[in-house]
């Protein structure tokens, strides 16, 4: 397929028929510009600097001594957590967490602090409600922090009293220290790791969407015809003038996106702009192209829309960002590489967090540009289905 | 009783239309059938194990490898390199052979005779947090035992109490409760069952009202309609539906819990208390919105959009403690906010119907509003139809006219 002016020509007027039909079908303003803003909006609100704080917890101190009161106060002085309420026993905390108004609680039996001065070892427990998973880790993780300091502070008395240096009373109480060094995201910053994955994938899942509106929309209204005659009778031509639109659209969008992560929010973009930008470009022409290779597979617009919706909602998880791709079973590890969303995943966790060659993620790369032959497999299906199918639903 | 037997015909003819409309067929059947299984089987392993983890040990004497090999023997890590130098080992992790890093300091076994803390540092790939979590909480384990041993050899003569009271004057015990092993599964599933149901009906009910609509712009009128009141088009629509969901529900709540083991400790009275109020909130805020998208594919855009943020509102995954006040008064728009938490907490953490007034009061309150709501829709489509059907009467009564002249 040679590109002469004369395809110029007609590629220009289906690109300005296109953009009138944009404009004067509030559709495509609202799928194409309000849904992505609004999605945008929204995850940037919702997760705010990434972390929850004042998780509401409850406690149960049946000790109730100037010393668990004190352990009380500085675990409220935590960022995370906020001590909501006192309970006067363990099954009323029990009903609470139950009931949604608390996330965890601390138990604290009667007698503990006379049993700690006196050497006895007491118990204190915590209980966190694990059906809510990110509130319970971070919860689990302040309490548990909250039991260590108290521990350490009485066992470090009584080495401070024996004559103990700062170095050696560590190094008595806890021969061995784990130091943890979570790669890009020292913060365990829980926007970081979903908001890089969620604003791009929503962004996919509507190109998906109006390219197959864009285009099944034309039989609908009984279009098609007219817009094969501008074409000449060339899908190809037909195609690429109706897509370019809405592409530089799309790249608006992708650029909106990439300018939230990495500069309003400065998320890791340890290999810098480029590789990202190309990535989020390969996700844009991939999403077009899989539209298009529905609409030439199915030629009905609400089975293509339908078959679109459940492939990329299955896209979210299968890509692993949330739960990893390695703990799936072997089939759907194997399925996920069909899904472009996993390759975007994995060439951000390589290109942004970790920041290495793009070498390394050539593959990946690649496999988004071998998704873009989708649509040159079937174009005469789609071309007879634009000529000949009658609306008829 | 005509209105019955009017209620009954348009609950019969829905039922037909839902039953024989391979696009409806889709959302209401074989997407809740499909799914949950889908989602079951991926999240089925409920949490990483074995997450694959290399390790550099340049003290390399008895007391390191020993704490690599204990690390190896847990179930979250599997030691699958050694390597001599940090270079090597993150090169299998950039070739993603290896998710972290375990690396114990050529001074290791010189810091524990000398008493000072000997510091083992670990290394983790971000791409996912349960990375991260295996690892640390394998090693932290494995070091709190062997801290344990050290201490007592140190200790000559101590007992074993002595020693644990002396490192712990005040011990602790860490209970996850609902979701004993912390399980993705566990903690996910049960929400995306509840939010499917409505997902799927509101697309479902919103394509056949698309395509009603589309047949009346033809001029094709559905007789079974003509001469219904929109009281009788909404109950019997609304049985319809109900009717379907009722069956999907037993499925979805009944038996995709126990075909995947999850967590189902809620008593069922109480389960059918909750769900029934769901589903019926779901049905009356379908209707209505169906009611108000005029396009049908531009409903199914917006809609399937929506579910993401839907999921994230509820709560479930991000804490409503969290939720800024504007998206959490959106969320009470949507039956599945409520609808999420209560069933959660029933069947995931067996809370009775008692703790879940707010959510009941929620759901019936969407009830009766989306219920008025949706007889709006009826009410103003049912005066069109009468409108459509004098006018055709007329064009009729003109054309026969015009042939006499």
């Amino acid at each position: 397929m040679s590109f002469g002016k004369g395809n110029k020509r007609v590629v220009w007027r289906i690109a300005q028929r296109e953009v009138a039909r944009m404009l004067s079908q509030p559709v495509y303003l609202f799928c194409m510009v309000v849904a992505p803003l609004v999605g945008y909006v929204f995850f940037t609100t919702l997760m705010g600097k990434g972390l929850p704080v004042d998780i509401p917890v409850g406690v149960v101190d049946e000790d109730n001594t100037a010393i668990t009161r004190q352990v009380l106060r500085n675990l409220d002085a935590f960022q995370q957590t906020a001590i909501v309420e006192q309970y006067a026993n363990f099954g009323e905390a029990r009903e609470a967490l139950q009931q949604g108004k608390i996330y965890a609680f601390y138990y604290i039996p009667q007698g503990t602090t006379e049993k700690a001065l006196s050497s006895k070892q007491p118990k204190v427990s915590f209980y966190t409600n694990a059906a809510y998973l990110i509130p319970a880790s971070l919860e689990y993780r302040d309490m548990k922090m909250m039991a260590e300091l108290a521990s350490g502070a009485i066992a470090r008395e009584t080495l401070y009293a024996k004559g103990f240096t700062d170095d050696q009373v560590m190094g008595v109480l806890q021969p061995i220290k784990m130091e943890m060094h979570a790669i890009g995201n020292p913060g365990l910053n829980y926007s970081i790791y979903l908001s890089n994955i969620l604003l791009p994938a929503m962004l996919m899942l509507l190109i998906f969407q109006v390219t197959i509106y864009s285009i099944h929309s034309e039989v609908k209204e009984g279009t098609s015809k007219r817009w094969m005659e501008l074409a000449e009778g060339n899908i190809h031509k037909a195609l690429m003038g109706k897509l370019l639109p809405q592409l530089l659209v799309w790249i608006v969008m992708g650029s909106t996106y990439l300018v939230l992560l990495y500069a309003f929010w400065d998320f890791p973009l340890r290999s810098g702009l480029w590789p990202m930008a190309l990535a989020a470009l390969l996700l844009i022409l991939v999403s077009q192209a899989f539209g298009v290779f529905l609409c030439e597979l199915l030629p009905s617009l609400r089975w293509a829309l339908s078959i679109a919706t459940l492939w990329g909602v299955l896209s979210f998880p299968i890509s692993g960002f949330s739960f990893p791709q390695i703990a799936f079973p072997a089939p759907l590890r194997a399925l996920s590489y069909l899904f472009p969303l996993r390759h975007y995943y994995l060439i951000y966790v390589d290109q942004a967090l970790n920041g290495l060659p793009m070498y390394y993620s050539y593959l990946n790369y690649a496999a988004l540009v071998a998704f873009l032959i989708l649509p040159f497999l079937l174009p005469n299906r789609l071309k007879k289905c634009l000529l000949e199918y009658q609306y008829t639903k | 009783m005509k209105w019955l037997h009017h209620i009954l015909e348009i609950f019969r003819e829905e039922l037909h239309n839902s039953l024989f409309d391979e696009g409806v067929i889709v959302f209401f059947f074989i997407v809740p059938l499909l799914y949950p299984l889908l989602y079951a089987y991926l999240y089925g392993n409920e949490s990483v194990r074995e997450v694959a983890t290399v390790a550099v040990d340049l003290a390399n004497s008895s007391t390191s490898r020993d704490f690599l090999r204990k690390v190896d023997a847990t179930a979250d890590v599997e030691i699958v390199g050694h390597c001599a130098d940090m270079q090597e080992a993150v090169n299998l992790i950039h070739k993603r052979q290896a998710y972290c890093l375990i690396y114990i300091p050529a001074d290791f076994d010189q810091a524990l005779m000398e008493g000072r803390q000997a510091i083992v540092e670990l290394y983790s790939d971000m791409g996912s947090l349960l990375y991260f979590k295996a690892v640390l909480s394998s090693c932290t384990e494995v070091s709190l035992a062997m801290n344990k041993d050290i201490k007592a050899q140190r200790l000559v003569g101590a007992t074993e109490k002595q020693v644990s009271t002396f490192a712990y004057p005040i011990e602790y015990e860490y209970v996850p409760m609902f979701n004993t092993q912390n399980g993705f599964a566990s903690f996910l599933i049960p929400a995306v069952l509840v939010l499917l149901i409505q997902q799927t009906m509101v697309l479902g009910i919103g394509m056949m009202a698309g395509e009603e609509r589309e047949k009346k712009r033809r001029g094709i009128l559905e007789p079974h309609v003509i001469g219904k009141r929109p009281v009788e088009m909404l109950l019997g629509k609304g049985s319809a539906y109900l009717a379907i969901y009722v069956v999907v529900s037993a499925y979805v709540f009944c038996v995709v819990p126990r075909l995947f083991h999850l967590v189902q400790i809620g008593h069922w009275t109480d389960l059918v208390a909750f769900l029934f109020p769901y589903l019926l909130a779901c049905v009356f805020f379908s209707m209505t919105i169906s009611g108000i998208a005029h396009n049908r594919e531009v409903f199914i855009i917006m809609f399937v959009f929506a579910s993401v943020p839907l999921l994230f509102i509820s709560g479930i995954s991000w804490p409503s403690c969290a939720v800024p006040p504007f998206w959490k008064a959106v969320s009470w728009f949507f039956p599945s906010t409520f609808g999420i938490n209560g069933f959660v907490k029933i069947s995931s953490m067996g809370a009775l119907l008692r703790d879940v007034r707010p959510e009941l009061v929620g759901l019936w309150i969407q009830v009766v509003v989306y219920g008025i709501t949706a007889w709006l829709v009826y009410y103003r489509s049912y005066g069109r139809h009468l409108k459509d059907i004098i006018e055709v009467a007329e064009e009729k009564l003109q054309a026969r006219w015009a042939e006499y002249m």
